[in-house]
C-alpha cells in the first residue's frame, strides 16, 4: 500500500476540522475525498501535503512516518483550485520549477519538460506567459509542472471548480485518463459527486470531519452506509415509519398513514424504522401496464410538479398529505409526458430500498 | 508552516523597535514625571501645563487646528469624490495622480510660497489691498487651516474615492427600484455606506495637522502649537521647565494615539465596503456640464499645487533677502551649491539608507503580518509597528536623542541617528505596503512551490519577492521622497556638517534669505516629482494601502 493516514485529527481552535480519520490508499489508486464545503476534504489533503501538523495521528507513505517532513521533502505533486501558476515564468519555466529544484540532472530537464508539455497537450505555449493563457490552459500547465516531478502521490484540490461546466466535464476524463497512463497515486479532493462517481477508483465520502463512508463509486452510490451519504450523492426519498406486518418476503411499513413495503425485517410489529428509496427506483406506469404483472409494489398518487430535463423527467409525486415522492423517468415519448394534477398509478421493487437502523 | 525562520525575523524586528522606539518612549515618559534629570516623580509638569495659559492653549490651539482642517478637507474632498467616481469628467486619472501630489512634496514648502504670496508684504496682499480689499495676511489660524486644507484634502478624497467607486452599483439600483429618489437613496444609502471611509479620511488629516512642525512654526507665528511648542521647550538651553518639554510630547502621542484607536476600533470594523462586483454607473453629462465639472475637478487640485509652480519659478529669480525681482537668473542655485552641495548629499545619502533598512525590515515584517496571521509573534508585531503612527517626527527627535547621547550606544550627534529615525518613521510604510501587496498574492502559489521541493525561505525569494517587486519599488520610492522632506525630527536630531536640504530652506526662510530658501525647495520638488513619475502606474494602489 501507499499511503496511511492513521487516526489524523487537525483541530483549528476549537472547530474539529478533522476528525481521528484514518484511510489506506493503494498504489496508482485514483482515490477522491468527497464532501461538502467545510467537511474538512480540504484540510486532510494539507495534512497529506504537509501544509498543516495534525494534532493527532500519523501520515505514512509507504512504511515511512512523515508527519515531521516539512512540505518541501515530502516528494508530492499539488495541483491547487486557483491553479498557482507562477505568473513570473513562462509556462516552461514553471514545469521545469520542480525538476531544477529537484537537482534533476541537466540534460535531462528539456526532454523531460518537453514530454510534461506534450502529454498535456500545451505543445507550441512553451513560451507563453500564464497571463496569456485561458484558465483550461493554465491548469493543464498546474497538471504538467505537478507531474513532471513524478511525484509519489498526486493531490488535487478542487482543481476544476473554476472551470465552465463542459470544460469541466472535458477535463475530467483527460485528468482520468493521464492518471491511468501514469498511475500515479492521487488523491482527488471535489464537492461534486457527479465528478467523484466519474473518475474515482475509490471515494471517501466525508462530513464533519469524519468519514462517513468508503467505497467504489458504485457501492457508495447503490449501498450508501447512512443518510447523510444517501443524500448527499444523488437525490433520494428517506422515510421513517413503523412496521405494521410482514410476510414472506417483505415487509410493510407505515409512513405518516401510507404503507411502503420493504425487504423483510425480523424486528416486532410497531418498532421504528427509516429507509431510502432512489427515484430512478420507480417506475410510472402507463395505462395498459399493472403492476403485479412487473412484480411491482403499487402505488398512487397525484403529480404536484414536473421538471423536463431532457433524458429524464423528473415528477414529484404527493401519495397523501405530506407524503411526496420524487420519482424520475427516463426515454418518454412526449405524449406520455403526465402533467401537474394528474393522477397516476406507479410502483417500484422492495428490493430496491435501502435500510437504515441506527 | 510553522517556520522557525519567520518567528525569528518577528522577534528580531520587535526587539528591534523596543530597543529604538519603545524605550526612547519611555524615557519621555518618565522625563515627563520629572521637573529636572534624575529628580523624583512628580506630576508638576502635567499641572503647569493645565494652569498656564500658554501651554494649555498650545493643546486646544493643536486639537481646534486639526478638527477644523478635518471638516474642511472633507468639505473638499467629498464632492470632489463624488464628482470624479460618479461623473464622466475628463481625464480621471489625471486628477487622481495629480490630487496624491501635495501628500508627497513638504508641507514646508507650500507654507512658505503661501507666505510669499499672502503674507504681510505677499505679492497677493499687495494686489488686494490695492484694489481695496482690505486683506491683512495668512498668519494664524485662517493660514494654518488654509494650507492644511490644500496639502491634506487627498486623505479625504482618495479614501471616498476608493470608497464610491468599490460600491455595488446593484446596492443604489435595489433602493431605486423600491422606489427611492436618487438624492434620497444617496442620503439613505450611498452616504451612510461610504461615511466610514469619510471618517478615516478626516481623521488622517485630523494626526497629520497636529503633529506637523513647519507648518505651524512659519504660519502660526507667536500662536502656541503642541508640536512647535514642544521643539521651543526642547531646544532652549534654559527653559524655565526642563520637563516640559517631555510633557507635551506624551501629550502630543496621547491626542494622535487617541484617534488612531478610533480609527482602528470604530471605523475599520464599520467598512460597509465589499469587494467589488459591479462597478457603480458612471453618469453620462451634457458637454457643458461635463466641461463645468471638469474645471471644477482641475481647479482644485491645481490650486492645491500652486504653491509647488511658485517655488520653481521664483528659485530662477533675482533675490535680494525677501524682495524678489522679476528677473531671470541663476543666482539662486549657484549660491546654493557653491557653498556648500553638501545638504543634496545628505538628503540623498541619507534618503537612502533608510529606505534600504527599511525595505530590509519591513517587506519581511509585511510577510509575517499576512503569511502568519493570528499567531502570537504576529500580532506583536503589528501592535509594535503601529507605534510609529502615533509618535510626531519632534517627539521621535527629542526620545532619540536623550536616549542615545549617554550609555552603551551614543549616536547623538552621528548621521546615524537621523537614518535611524527616518528608518522607524517609514519602515511601517513599508511592512503595510508590503503586507496589502501580500494580500492579493494567492498563498497557493507559495505553496506550489514548496511542494515542487523548494524550502520555505528559498521560496520566498524565488517566488514571493519576484512577485512582490513591483509593488515593493513603489514603496520603497514613496519612502525615498517622503523622507527627503522630512523637517520635524531632522531639525532636532541633526548634527553638524549632517544638514539636509529641507534643513537649509527652513534656515533661509527663518533668516529671510528666500533666493536660497526657494533654490533648494525646488531641488527637493523635483526630487520627489521625478522618482514619482516613475511608479504612477502603482501610485494608485500603494496610495490607498498607505492610509
Amino acid at each position: 500500500m501507499s499511503l496511511r493516514v492513521v487516526g489524523v485529527t487537525k483541530r483549528f481552535g476549537d472547530l474539529v476540522a478533522v476528525n481521528k480519520v484514518s484511510l489506506q490508499i493503494e498504489r496508482g489508486e485514483f482515490f477522491t475525498l468527497l464532501g461538502p464545503s467545510g467537511c474538512g476534504k480540504t484540510t486532510l489533503l494539507r495534512s497529506i501535503a504537509g501544509f498543516n501538523q495534525p494534532e493527532e495521528g500519523e501520515i505514512y507513505f509507504y512504511e515511512k512516518k512523515m508527519n515531521k517532513v516539512p512540505p518541501h521533502k515530502r516528494d508530492v505533486g499539488m495541483v491547487f483550485q486557483n491553479y498557482a501558476v507562477f505568473p513570473h515564468l513562462s509556462v516552461y519555466d514553471n514545469v521545469i520549477y520542480g525538476l531544477k529544484a529537484k537537482k534533476t540532472a541537466a540534460q535531462e530537464i528539456g526532454p523531460r519538460a518537453l514530454k510534461a508539455i506534450e502529454m498535456v497537450r500545451l505543445k507550441g505555449l512553451e513560451k507563453r506567459l500564464p497571463s496569456q493563457l485561458s484558465g483550461g490552459q493554465l491548469q493543464r500547465v498546474a497538471i504538467a509542472r505537478a507531474l513532471v516531478v513524478e511525484p509519489e502521490v498526486l493531490l488535487m484540490d478542487e482543481p476544476l471548480s473554476n472551470l465552465d461546466a463542459k470544460l469541466r466535464v472535458e477535463t475530467r476524463s483527460e485528468i482520468r485518463a493521464l492518471q491511468q497512463n501514469l498511475k500515479t497515486t492521487t488523491i482527488y479532493v471535489t464537492h461534486d459527486q457527479e465528478e467523484a462517481l466519474a473518475i474515482s477508483d475509490r471515494i471517501a465520502v466525508m462530513d464533519f470531519g469524519k468519514i462517513q463512508q468508503v467505497g467504489r463509486p458504485w457501492e457508495i452510490y447503490t449501498n450508501p452506509a447512512n443518510r447523510f451519504v444517501a443524500e448527499f450523492i444523488g437525490t433520494t426519498n428517506f422515510f421513517e415509519g413503523e412496521t405494521v406486518s410482514k410476510n414472506e418476503d417483505s415487509t410493510l411499513v407505515s409512513v405518516k398513514g401510507v404503507e411502503l413495503a420493504i425487504p423483510r425485517q425480523e424486528e416486532s410489529k410497531g418498532s421504528q424504522i427509516s429507509f431510502a428509496i432512489r427515484p430512478e427506483a420507480f417506475r410510472v406506469l402507463e395505462d395498459t401496464e399493472t403492476s403485479l404483472t412487473k412484480g411491482l409494489f403499487p402505488l398512487k398518487g397525484r403529480i404536484s410538479s414536473v421538471e423536463y430535463l431532457g433524458t429524464l423527467t423528473k415528477y414529484e409525486i404527493e401519495l397523501a398529505e405530506g407524503v411526496i415522492l420524487k420519482v424520475n423517468s427516463y426515454d418518454i415519448e412526449p405524449d406520455k409526458l403526465k402533467q401537474t394534477g394528474e393522477t397516476v398509478e406507479f410502483g417500484y421493487d422492495p428490493k430496491r430500498v435501502l435500510i437504515y437502523k441506527d | 508552516m510553522q517556520s522557525p525562520f519567520w518567528r525569528l525575523t518577528a522577534l528580531l524586528i520587535i526587539i528591534v523597535f523596543v530597543f529604538f522606539l519603545i524605550i526612547p518612549i519611555a524615557k519621555i515618559m518618565k522625563g515627563s514625571f520629572q521637573t529636572e534629570e534624575a529628580g523624583p516623580f512628580t506630576l508638576k509638569n502635567y499641572k503647569d501645563f493645565a494652569s498656564y495659559r500658554s501651554y494649555w492653549r498650545s493643546f486646544f490651539n493643536s486639537v481646534f487646528i486639526g478638527l477644523a482642517s478635518a471638516i474642511t478637507t472633507i468639505l473638499v474632498g467629498v464632492p470632489l469624490a463624488f464628482i470624479v467616481s460618479r461623473w464622466n469628467v475628463m481625464g480621471k486619472a489625471l486628477i487622481i495622480t495629480l490630487s496624491t501630489l501635495p501628500l508627497m512634496l513638504p508641507s514646508f514648502i507650500s507654507a512658505f510660497v503661501w507666505i510669499i504670496l499672502l503674507g504681510r508684504q505677499g505679492m497677493i496682499t499687495h494686489f488686494l489691498r490695492s484694489i481695496g480689499i482690505p486683506f491683512e495676511s495668512i498668519y494664524g489660524y485662517f493660514g494654518l487651516i488654509f494650507v492644511f486644507t490644500c496639502q491634506l484634502y487627498p486623505y479625504v478624497f482618495l479614501m471616498t474615492i476608493s470608497a464610491f467607486s468599490t460600491m455595488d452599483e446593484s446596492i443604489e439600483e435595489a433602493a431605486k427600484v423600491l422606489g427611492s429618489s436618487p438624492l434620497r437613496t444617496f442620503i439613505t444609502v450611498s452616504f451612510p455606506l461610504v461615511l466610514p471611509s469619510i471618517l478615516s479620511g478626516a481623521l488622517l488629516v485630523f494626526m497629520s495637522s497636529v503633529e506637523n512642525f513647519g507648518v505651524p512654526m512659519i504660519i502660526g507665528e507667536q500662536m502656541p502649537i503642541l508640536a512647535v511648542s514642544a521643539y521651543v521647550q526642547f531646544t532652549s538651553e534654559i527653559g524655565q521647565h526642563p520637563g516640559m518639554a517631555h510633557t507635551m510630547g506624551i501629550i502630543l502621542i496621547l491626542i494622535t494615539m487617541t484617534s488612531l484607536v478610533v480609527q482602528r476600533r470604530y471605523l475599520a470594523k464599520r467598512n460597509f465596503i465589499q469587494s467589488a462586483r459591479g462597478r457603480p454607473l458612471v453618469k453620462e453629462l451634457s458637454t457643458l456640464k461635463k466641461l463645468v465639472a471638469s474645471s471644477y475637478c482641475y481647479f482644485i487640485v491645481l490650486f492645491a499645487l500652486i504653491p509647488f509652480f511658485v517655488a520653481m519659478v521664483i528659485s530662477f529669480m533675482e533675490m535680494r533677502g525677501p524682495v524678489i525681482h522679476p528677473n531671470f537668473s541663476l543666482e539662486n542655485y549657484i549660491y546654493a551649491f557653491t557653498r556648500s552641495a553638501r545638504p543634496i548629499f545628505n538628503s540623498y545619502f541619507l534618503a537612502t539608507i533608510a529606505t534600504l533598512v527599511s525595505l530590509l525590515i519591513g517587506v519581511p515584517a509585511g510577510y509575517i503580518l499576512t503569511r502568519h496571521q493570528r499567531t502570537a509573534y504576529s500580532g506583536t508585531l503589528d501592535i509594535v509597528i503601529m507605534l510609529p503612527f502615533v509618535v510626531a517626527g519632534t517627539v521621535l527627535g527629542i526620545a532619540l536623542t536623550i536616549a542615545f547621547n549617554k550609555g552603551i550606544l551614543i549616536l547623538t550627534g552621528t548621521w546615524m541617528i537621523l537614518a535611524l529615525s527616518y528608518t522607524i518613521r517609514k519602515m511601517p510604510f513599508v511592512a503595510r505596503s508590503s503586507a496589502s501587496i501580500l494580500y492579493q498574492l494567492n498563498p497557493e502559489l507559495e505553496e506550489a512551490s514548496i511542494s515542487l521541493g523548494v524550502s520555505p525561505m528559498k521560496t520566498f525569494f524565488k517566488v514571493t519577492i519576484r512577485l512582490m517587486v513591483g509593488g515593493i519599488l513603489a514603496g520603497a520610492i514613496l519612502a525615498w521622497v517622503t523622507i527627503i522632506s522630512e523637517l520635524s525630527s531632522t531639525i532636532i536630531l541633526y548634527p553638524p556638517g549632517w544638514s539636509t536640504m529641507i534643513i537649509e530652506m527652513f534656515q533661509g526662510v527663518i533668516s529671510d534669505d528666500m533666493g536660497t530658501a526657494s533654490a533648494f525647495a525646488s531641488i527637493l520638488i523635483l526630487s520627489t516629482v521625478i522618482p514619482l513619475l516613475f511608479i504612477t502606474r502603482y501610485l494608485r494602489g500603494e496610495q490607498t494601502s498607505i492610509l
